[in-house]
């Protein structure tokens, strides 16, 4: 299974660097005014089609473009409840914080567990692809992350039950 | 006053559709187009001749046509083709394709990945790279923006 990962990588990797060609387009619905078109969706003419990227049926990355923003959804993998659980308040952590993430979208897309929305003023002051290559370190740390948190967990879980049933 | 003054029907009409620059997308819709037949594939994929399937089914893909399910049921042909191709053959198949049958099927793998199955998203990601390896980023490129999907 682990044999996927790094095709996976690649090929999200290749798919987020022809998509994340943005530029500088105000909206054409209200005067005076800038909005990330793959979030408004008001023009069918402004928006490319929307591609996804699946490891299996649990992992996939949804990528949507349009011509001056890119959202990028990931699902990620989680085997049980623990995992679950641990995702969720994990992704919920990150989310609150996403002013300071940039990049980060406050709510996941329908069906994903955190989104990435990229507008074109983002790649004007940052670096395409170190951009891509934070997106893709990403996905590969949660997973550590959360094994790890889940292994933390599980040894606190016991430790303490030892030392409660001691006394009995 | 007249009784016609009361309807306020016209504060639901949308102005925006009747505006000169809307955009449409394309009507010519080609219904002729009926995607490659399933016993044609069937038959070459028992001769063995996997390669000749590949190149018949991009030929046959309904990119013009506007029925959903013509387009569904060529998908899963397609996809039927690229798994029956073993890893080895991939390259080799791939050198008889010109660009726009490269370009329809990193379309098809694409919409591969939508519906992932037992083992076909591994498949489909030894796909993507050999494609990738001989078209570069200009086909992913193509995929996004053209507007006949797959």
């Amino acid at each position: 299974m682990s044999t996927t990962l790094q095709p996976y990588l690649k090929a999200v990797r290749q798919t987020l660097t022809a998509a994340i060609c943005v530029e500088n387009f105000s909206s054409q619905v209200v005067e005076r005014h800038n909005k990330p078109e793959v979030e408004v969706r008001t023009s069918k003419e402004l928006l490319l089609t929307p591609v996804t990227i699946s490891r299996n049926d649990k992992e996939k990355v949804l990528i949507e473009g349009s011509i001056n923003s890119l959202r990028i959804s990931i699902a990620i993998k989680q085997a049980d409840e623990i995992e679950k659980i641990l995702c969720h308040k994990f992704m919920r952590f990150m989310m609150m914080r996403a002013e300071n993430f940039i990049i980060l979208r406050r709510k996941p897309v329908e069906g994903y567990d955190i989104s990435f929305l990229v507008t074109n003023f983002h790649t004007e002051q940052m670096f395409k692809h170190k951009l891509v290559d934070f997106i893709i370190h990403f996905m590969e740390e949660i997973d550590k992350e959360i094994s790890e948190m889940k292994l933390a967990v599980n040894s606190r879980a016991r430790i303490s039950a030892e030392e409660f049933l001691k006394r009995f | 006053m007249s009784k016609n003054t009361r309807n306020t029907a016209f504060r639901k009409v949308d102005v925006d559709q009747y505006g000169e620059e809307v955009y449409e997308e394309d009507q010519t819709a080609d219904e002729g187009a009926t995607g490659p037949s399933d016993a044609e594939v069937q038959s070459m994929l028992a001769k063995g001749r996997n390669g000749d399937a590949l190149q018949y089914v991009l030929t046959n893909a309904p990119l013009t046509s506007k029925n959903q399910g013509v387009k569904d049921k060529a998908a899963q042909t397609v996809l039927k083709v690229l798994m029956s191709l073993k890893a080895n053959e991939i390259e080799g198949s791939l050198k008889g394709l010109d660009q726009a049958k490269q370009d329809t099927l990193m379309k098809y793998i694409y919409r591969g990945f939508e519906n992932p199955s037992e083992g076909s998203s591994a498949q489909l990601l030894v796909w993507h790279d050999k494609l990738f390896a001989v078209t570069g980023v200009g086909s992913i490129v193509r995929v996004l923006t053209d507007r006949k999907r797959v």
